[in-house]
């Protein structure tokens, strides 16, 4: 008995298209959150940066000193972590911009791509 | 970063991979439509949709396959909708019949055997239930999903899925009965 | 105490090159690290690379990622400069960048111009033999510059890898199931 109902419920029930332009919506808020996210890097990258060379002057000085063998690796570990940060900002960067790089390509080759 | 590697390399790639574009044109229509069919509203329903999308944008990277990304999507997408619905609960309640009728299913055109009467009907229908009871029907016969992919897609159990499956079709055929005429469905 | 003054000096001097550019042609970048309002200048040699690579989390799916692109390579340079108005670089600065990716090795990929804000993007490799050694990407907007090289053996595979954002996966997609999620 529910067979029916059901198959009248999938008649009933069918997908709809969203409004025109939703994808480029959504595209560009996502492009706009990941400039944001970007720039809040560079700045904190700047910040680091400028400290960048007083670390390593404090850590030349560290090593003279050697008074404690934990402060050698307290600051190697600081080194670190901000080595591994500006790689990092590094790729972000260059993802951004080969991927510009990228959707020029791939609408040069398929600009048919796209399913209506 | 395919079109680029291709440049640079002879050699096909093996399987095709698919950008954030591209997976915001493959499934803005299953998105839009469960929070469509859900809120019955469409401005609503594009912000919720795209609420989800800056979610996958967000999380992309714990995603692991193809599959996942269609079952996560559809699981948020769920959340979303009802999340909405509960906070603008006033707003919800003002359904418009217009909306429904303006974004109908399809190309427009009436098939042979359908009755436009009774699928605009059973919509309407659809859209009084009980949130919960409503959104297993989305999923059930918009979204053709299984009572287990229900049940992981709103997080409840899934005898909860079945009964309430079983619920939401008495209360339908009792509703259509009602104004068609008992023994139809 | 001399011989702490020279391990003092030495020291200092790595901590220097380690921020010394890849290439400056005249000092070009040096300016236009000056000028910009914002500017953001990473140089990471083979050691420096190596350096950061030992505190990657393999764990994270990004990091993972950063730790296969970078093995073998022998360096990253990445500049991009913010300009408070236009004009405030010239064609000329962009130029004598351009001039160090004209040699025979250099074979430029593809030259593309973003629609929604004139942003003009080019990308050469660099190849001897059958082996790409380089990479270098060249950016330009009305108030933004990026130059970027990547040393070394770059694959197709890591390119592919940076992504369009870099950390999001690439979702593969089985071949036999590639129209996934087609309307009813």
């Amino acid at each position: 008995m529910n067979d029916k109902l059901e198959q009248e419920l999938k008649k009933a029930l069918r997908r709809t298209d969203p409004p025109a332009g939703f994808a480029e919506r959504v595209l560009a808020r996502a492009a706009k959150e990941e400039q944001a996210k970007l720039a809040r890097e560079k700045r904190r990258f700047q910040w680091f940066g400028m400290s960048g060379l007083r670390l390593g002057v404090t850590c030349a000085l560290c090593l003279i000193v050697a008074a404690s063998g934990m402060i050698y690796q307290h600051e190697r570990h600081q080194q670190g972590e901000q080595a591994k940060e500006q790689l990092m900002l590094a790729l972000r960067i260059t993802s951004s911009k080969l991927e510009i790089a990228n959707q020029g390509i791939r609408q040069i080759n398929s600009p048919e791509q796209r399913p209506e | 970063m395919v079109a680029i590697s291709n440049v640079m390399s002879a050699a096909a790639v093996p399987a095709r991979d698919l950008s954030f574009e591209d997976l915001v044109h493959e499934h803005e229509r299953m998105v839009f439509s469960i929070a469509y069919r859900f809120l019955q509203n469409a401005a609503a329903a594009e912000e919720v949709a795209q609420d989800v999308f800056l979610d996958l944008f967000r999380n992309l990277s714990r995603l692991e396959s193809a599959a996942h990304v269609t079952f996560w999507l559809r699981r948020v997408a769920c959340h979303r909708s009802i999340d909405y619905a509960r906070r603008n609960r006033n707003a919800a309640s003002e359904v418009s019949w217009d909306d429904l009728g303006d974004l109908a299913p399809g190309d427009g055109r009436v098939k042979h055997n359908e009755d436009p009467m009774l699928s605009k009907r059973l919509r309407q229908v659809v859209a009084t239930l009980p949130e919960k009871m409503r959104m297993v029907i989305i999923l059930r016969y918009q979204e053709d999903a299984g009572l287990e992919e229900i049940a992981q897609a709103m997080k409840i159990p899934l005898n909860t899925v079945k009964s309430t499956l079983h619920r939401a079709h008495a209360l339908l055929r009792e509703k259509i009965g009602t104004a068609i005429g008992e023994g139809n469905i | 105490m001399k011989r702490i003054a020279t391990i003092v000096a030495l020291l200092l001097a790595t901590q220097m090159m380690a921020f010394a550019q890849d290439w400056d042609p005249g000092g070009v970048l040096k300016k236009l690290s000056a000028r910009a309002a914002n500017a953001v200048d990473v140089n990471l040699d083979q050691s420096m690379l190596q350096f950061a690579g030992g505190f990657l989390d393999p764990k994270d799916p990004q990091q993972a990622k950063a730790k296969k692109i970078i093995a073998g390579l022998k360096g990253i340079y990445v500049h991009n400069y913010e300009f408070d108005k236009a004009g405030d670089y010239t064609p000329q600065d962009v130029d004598a960048i351009r001039a160090q990716v004209q040699g025979p090795d250099w074979s430029k990929v593809v030259n593309v111009r973003s629609k929604t804000d004139g942003e003009n993007v080019t990308v050469y490799f660099k190849k001897e033999g059958n082996e790409f050694k380089g990479l270098v990407v060249i950016a330009t907007e009305p108030t933004e510059l990026t130059f970027v090289n990547i040393v070394g053996p770059i694959r197709p595979e890591d390119l592919a890898e940076l992504g369009g954002q870099f950390g999001i996966p690439k979702v593969q997609v089985d071949q036999n199931s590639s129209k996934k999620g087609n309307d009813k």
